[in-house]
């Protein structure tokens, strides 16, 4: 279940996306060429997230989606201590922001393992790793500590920043997703990785977007 | 199915240092067993045919008391051994069985039609294989002991783990007596309401390998030198599951190949995490965890010594 996202079209382009994002698509979803539009982008979507043809569809709703070439919106959250977190802090170095499902469930084990693993290497390239879970402070704190995590996790309580970024769900709702984003030193988002049931290849696919940046 | 248990923290993680002593016992009626010796009904495994009916078993026999795993079963364990009501109970399923299979062969020979009912009892082999994990998934799982109709189950899957060994010394009868008295209490009604050889060649072969899961279980826990050849060859060609498929159950994280019919669906199941899945989706719409995500506990993981003469530190 792995999907890249590409830029969006410019300004012009609230219209609907030719292949809209599908929990269970394989495919590369293929939106077409994006401006450099520094928003983070509406869309009109239909509901069923079923393509829309070109007339004006019966309903729709607008959604905000991160995508890449956006600045996506901000936030504040707790982390683990307790401490609240800006993600402007991240500003002027590279950022992967990962949103996963819950701690202590086995894939969001295996991947933030595999971030801890990786570690060094994604300092290296001088980039921060924040991951972030609709789980309270506590619960990130025994996660960390029991897996010996060094990097932050967020408490997004009621999965507010997860709706707002638009990170979508798996098997029909019933599983919160799992994507991660990489933002550059501007703090524009340059990748979109989704992939709820290969938990590893997050770190692959920012590990080599970050060499490229 | 109504198995699911809220205790998270039931199975904390433990060193196997902490594993209090255990002296074999003789002759002790708290001897645990692997096999269904309550009133537990199985459920069924192929959504499409069996149905539960759950608290008839409490009709026909009296279970005897559940145990707590203490200490390993001896091989002449009279828990391991056949009664006259595990016999009773293997010969009413096995008649349920046979009556399905000839009322599907008499109705496709005066219908002069063979293809469909053939068809028919191959896609209910290949469903019995996928009910046997998805029951087995669920059993391994959720709940325990003290879990509504599914408890002894739940119980004896839990010893099975930690005394593997077991089910090859468990004597025919004893072994499939429990399945036998779900298969019988389903097949039956079917028997004298369906008049279809198509249906009845599913039902049949379907109901069958449900029912013979357990022996096909015991022989996946053999060794290669002491099965009959034909067993073997059976394993080995992919028609009933095999040692080394079924031995990776049993083997950390416990959270794979649990068909056990013919294992054909283990690899497509475990593939693409079917049951991971499954779990995320129940801890997430029910918030129970299930027992494969933690560190499992002493009761879970297989002693190998035949003599327990662990010693706490």
């Amino acid at each position: 279940m792995a999907t890249l996202t590409l830029p969006k079209h410019s300004f012009s382009s609230l219209l609907p996306s030719q292949t809209p994002r599908t929990p269970s698509s394989q495919s590369l979803s293929i939106v077409s060429k994006s401006s450099q539009s520094h928003f983070y982008g509406l869309k009109l979507s239909n509901s069923s997230s079923l393509p829309i043809p070109s007339s004006t569809p019966a309903k729709t709703s607008i959604v905000a989606k991160v995508s890449k070439g956006q600045v996506p919106p901000s936030f504040t959250l707790k982390d683990q201590d307790g401490k609240t977190v800006s993600l402007s802090k991240f500003k002027g170095k590279p950022v992967v922001v990962y949103f996963y499902p819950a701690d202590e469930t086995p894939g969001c084990t295996k991947q933030a393992c595999a971030f801890r693993d990786s570690y060094e290497k994604f300092k290296k390239a001088g980039a921060e790793v924040v991951g972030i879970s609709g789980d309270d402070s506590s619960s990130h704190k025994a996660f960390a500590k029991k897996y010996r995590l060094p990097f932050t996790l967020l408490s997004d309580e009621g999965n507010k920043v997860r709706k707002e970024w638009g990170v979508p769900s798996d098997l029909f709702g019933t599983l919160p997703g799992r994507e991660t984003y990489v933002l550059d030193k501007k703090g524009v988002v340059q990748l979109v990785y989704n992939n709820q049931f290969q938990p590893e290849k997050h770190i692959d696919e920012t590990l080599k977007l970050l060499q490229s940046l | 199915m109504a198995i699911l248990s809220h205790h998270h923290n039931k199975y904390p993680l433990r060193s196997l240092q902490h594993v209090p002593t255990c002296h074999h016992q003789r002759r002790s009626h708290t001897r645990v067993t692997c096999s269904v010796t309550t009133t537990s009904t199985k459920p069924s495994s192929n959504p499409d045919q069996l149905i539960v009916e759950p608290g008839l078993d409490r009709l026909v026999s009296t279970p005897p008391p559940l145990v707590t795993p203490t200490s390993s079963p001896l091989l002449n364990d009279p828990s391991l051994q056949s009664t006259w009501s595990h016999r009773a109970w293997v010969a009413t399923g096995c008649t349920t069985v046979m009556i399905s299979l000839a009322k599907s062969m008499v109705a496709a020979a005066n219908s002069h039609i063979w293809l469909e009912p053939m068809l028919a009892g191959y896609i209910g082999y290949i469903l019995a294989d996928l009910g046997s994990g998805v029951y087995h998934w669920g059993i391994d799982n959720y709940g325990d002991a003290s879990t509504p109709i599914f408890g002894s189950q739940i119980e004896a899957f839990q010893g099975h783990h930690k005394w593997p060994w077991t089910i090859t010394r468990r004597q025919f009868a004893n072994n499939l007596h429990s399945l036998a008295r779900v298969i019988t209490f389903t097949v039956l009604p079917l028997d004298i309401l369906c008049h279809d050889p198509t249906v009845q060649g599913l039902v049949g072969v379907c109901s069958g390998c449900i029912m013979f899961s357990q022996q096909f279980h015991a022989w996946a826990h053999g060794t290669k030198s002491k099965l009959p050849p034909p067993v073997v060859a059976l394993q080995d060609a992919g028609v009933l599951v095999s040692r080394s498929q079924h031995g990776a159950h049993h083997r950390p994280p416990y959270n794979n190949n649990y068909c056990i019919v013919s294992g054909i669906w283990n690899e497509i199941l475990d593939k693409h995490k079917v049951f991971e899945a499954l779990e995320m989706v129940l801890f997430f719409k029910l918030g129970v965890r299930p027992r494969s995500w933690s560190e499992p506990n002493s009761d879970w993981i297989e002693e190998t010594e035949t003599h327990s003469q662990v010693t706490v530190h």
